[in-house]
């Protein structure tokens, strides 16, 4: 449900980092930060913390423009993960128009990754979106640490679900990208249809993932 | 597009970043620092600030939040350096003011969330306690309902031994009766073969032959016929008024439920009550009448019959099969006293406060219902008295029935 303003000729996108607290979402958005390079790249809105915990949420600006004079905006935002804020979670993931699932490798958080993923399928129906349809991809993160599923364990058991699975390291950066990509490539689809970004601005599926996070 | 400015991430426009501040106070800022000549406009570039005019020569800093200009700048050339830290401290400003509207709007949409759970909550909440409500005002109607049936049966139990005592009767009533019917009934079909005698006589008499009718009367001993004829007649009357007495006091019984009043003796009424239980009584038992001439009493004989009958079955069950019973009866003024004294097994201390209590009984369970006092005590209050009793364990219980003439009184 991204925002077209024709008469600012703007289209913002809103992409939701999701996952149980301390899963490194926000690592995510200030790894984005220092690593991307687009044509346009805003500063971390950080809204509140408490000990380094995200209250509200966190905000990375990111956008460019496309020959056609068209600025495409990406706002990137985290939840906050802890239960107890599950009213701003959702206001933060209504009308999202992709969402990344941040989940702990970490053995011992397998429980809180399952709590916070059906959490994530309830708010998406409260907020009046589609599970089914909405964009999402599933990062596996701290991979750096010892006691963590394996990837053939996370991909067998993951093997049923549509989402793409990606394997990261947020603390240095380490497949970041790639899950931003992964998520562009399935929002992309759903954009193109709907605002003819192919047709009316020229954009493709991969000149657009690579204005963002590069070639 | 009125339905996007709901959300707290949407897109701010610059003339909402700045409506949370003095303009007037911005433009003196501005003015001091740029001098006169300044504009602020929108993205659209509607003046916000500074001259209407376009400035001739002037230089144009962008007002930035996120990655895009939400406004301009403009200020003479010569001021570029001045402009573009002024630029710089209101998109300061314009974050500030962003960060303040989503948060607040974020906060808002929170506390919105809870009053909306707490109002589904509450609703909840009414309808549960609509059900409890409910369920309590069932759950009283049904007790009533069930205290209903108890008391038809503590009803139908005390109605059932107002009549106990009297079945009890019915055996040797039975027996009492049975006995002169039998009699009775043996003498009237000897009677019936003694006219069938006298009935041969008659063609003889008629015939006016007295040998041959002389002979016969002989022949059938006619004369002790006659005799006997005679005796067994009065056998049977006297059997017949034995009948028609127990009857009589049986009456006094009978149709216990409906009795009207009646003006009688109250002596008259414990006679026919011990004729009637008569054959209850164990021939060990010696059974004592002191029966004076009491003041006639306006009573419900069948209720007070069933009173003393009642007295007198307990009292015959306290002295078993060996003892004494007495009743006497004395008038004092203007109350009528029966006592029902027995030589029993006597009332301990501890039931003694408790024998007029409904079903409170010492026997075996299936051996009385515990209402025999109780419906003694009940019908003499009905008539205005009281029943007071004085016993000694293993020495017998003596039971005084009080009865006023005049019940107003």
């Amino acid at each position: 449900m991204a925002d077209y303003d024709e008469e600012a000729s703007r289209l913002t996108i809103k992409l939701v980092y999701y996952g149980p607290a301390m899963s490194g979402k926000t690592t995510n958005l200030m790894r984005l930060h220092d690593l991307l390079n687009p044509q346009l790249k805003g500063e971390i809105m950080t809204l509140e913390t408490q000990n380094d915990r995200t209250l509200f949420f966190d905000l990375l600006p990111l956008g460019f423009r496309t020959p056609s004079g068209l600025l495409v905006k990406f706002k990137l935002f985290t939840v906050p993960g802890q239960v107890a804020h599950d009213a701003t979670r959702k206001a933060v993931l209504s009308r999202a128009d992709g969402a990344v699932f941040v989940a702990d490798s970490q053995r011992s958080q397998g429980l809180n990754n399952s709590e916070a993923f059906q959490n994530l399928a309830d708010n998406v129906g409260r907020v009046g979106l589609d599970f089914d349809t909405l964009p999402l991809v599933i990062q596996f993160n701290k991979r750096d640490l010892l006691d963590i599923y394996s990837e053939d364990e996370l991909r067998e058991r993951w093997a049923k679900m549509p989402w793409p699975l990606l394997f990261a390291v947020a603390l240095t950066g380490d497949g970041v990208q790639e899950t931003l990509r992964a998520l562009m490539a399935q929002v992309y689809p759903v954009l193109d249809r709907q605002y003819g970004l192919q047709a009316r601005h020229g954009m493709g599926r991969e000149e657009f993932a690579a204005a963002i996070v590069g070639a | 597009m009125q339905l996007r400015n709901d959300h707290f991430d949407r897109d701010f426009t610059l003339t909402e970043l700045l409506a949370g501040m003095s303009r007037e106070r911005l433009a003196r800022s501005l003015d001091t620092l740029l001098g006169p000549d300044f504009r602020l406009l929108t993205a659209r570039s509607e003046v916000l600030l500074g001259t209407v005019e376009p400035l001739s020569v002037a230089c144009r800093c962008e007002l930035r939040l996120d990655i895009e200009p939400l406004g301009f700048l403009e200020a003479p050339v010569t001021m570029q350096p001045q402009a573009q830290a002024c630029a710089s401290l209101i998109e300061l400003t314009m974050k500030s003011a962003a960060r303040y509207l989503m948060a607040s709007h974020l906060h808002e949409n929170n506390v919105n969330e809870n009053y909306k759970n707490l109002l589904l909550q509450h609703e909840a909440l009414l309808k549960s306690e609509l059900q409890y409500k409910q369920l309590s005002e069932e759950l009283e109607s049904r007790v009533q309902a069930q205290v209903k049936i108890i008391k038809q049966a503590e009803r139908q139990l005390y109605q059932a031994e107002k009549m106990a005592s009297v079945g009890q009767l019915a055996a040797g009533v039975a027996h009492e009766i049975n006995n002169p019917i039998g009699f009775i009934r043996s003498n009237l079909g000897t009677a019936k073969a003694y006219v069938q005698n006298f009935s041969q006589l008659a063609p003889l008499i008629k015939s006016g032959a007295v040998d041959q009718l002389a002979a016969v009367w002989n022949e059938g001993d006619m004369d002790f016929v006659l005799e006997d004829f005679s005796s067994l007649l009065n056998e049977s009357i006297s059997g017949a008024d034995r009948v028609a007495r127990i009857v009589a006091d049986l009456k006094g019984f009978s149709n216990i439920d409906h009795t009207e009043e009646e003006v009688i003796s109250i002596s008259d009424c414990i006679t026919s009550v011990c004729n009637v239980a008569a054959s209850r009584i164990p021939a060990g038992v010696h059974l004592v009448m002191q029966l004076e001439q009491t003041p006639p009493l306006r009573c419900r004989p069948g209720h007070l019959n069933q009173v003393f009958l009642n007295l007198l079955l307990n009292a015959l069950q306290a002295v078993g099969e060996q003892g004494e019973i007495r009743i006497r009866t004395e008038s004092i003024t203007g109350v009528i006293l029966v006592h029902v004294i027995d030589t029993g097994i006597g009332i301990t201390e501890e039931n003694m406060l408790r024998i007029f209590d409904p079903f409170f009984t010492t026997h075996d369970v299936g051996h009385g219902t515990g209402l025999g006092l109780t419906v003694c005590r009940d019908i003499v209050q009905a008539h205005g008295g009281s029943i007071v009793v004085e016993s000694k364990k293993n020495e017998g219980s003596h039971f005084t029935v009080y009865l006023p003439l005049d019940r107003n009184t």
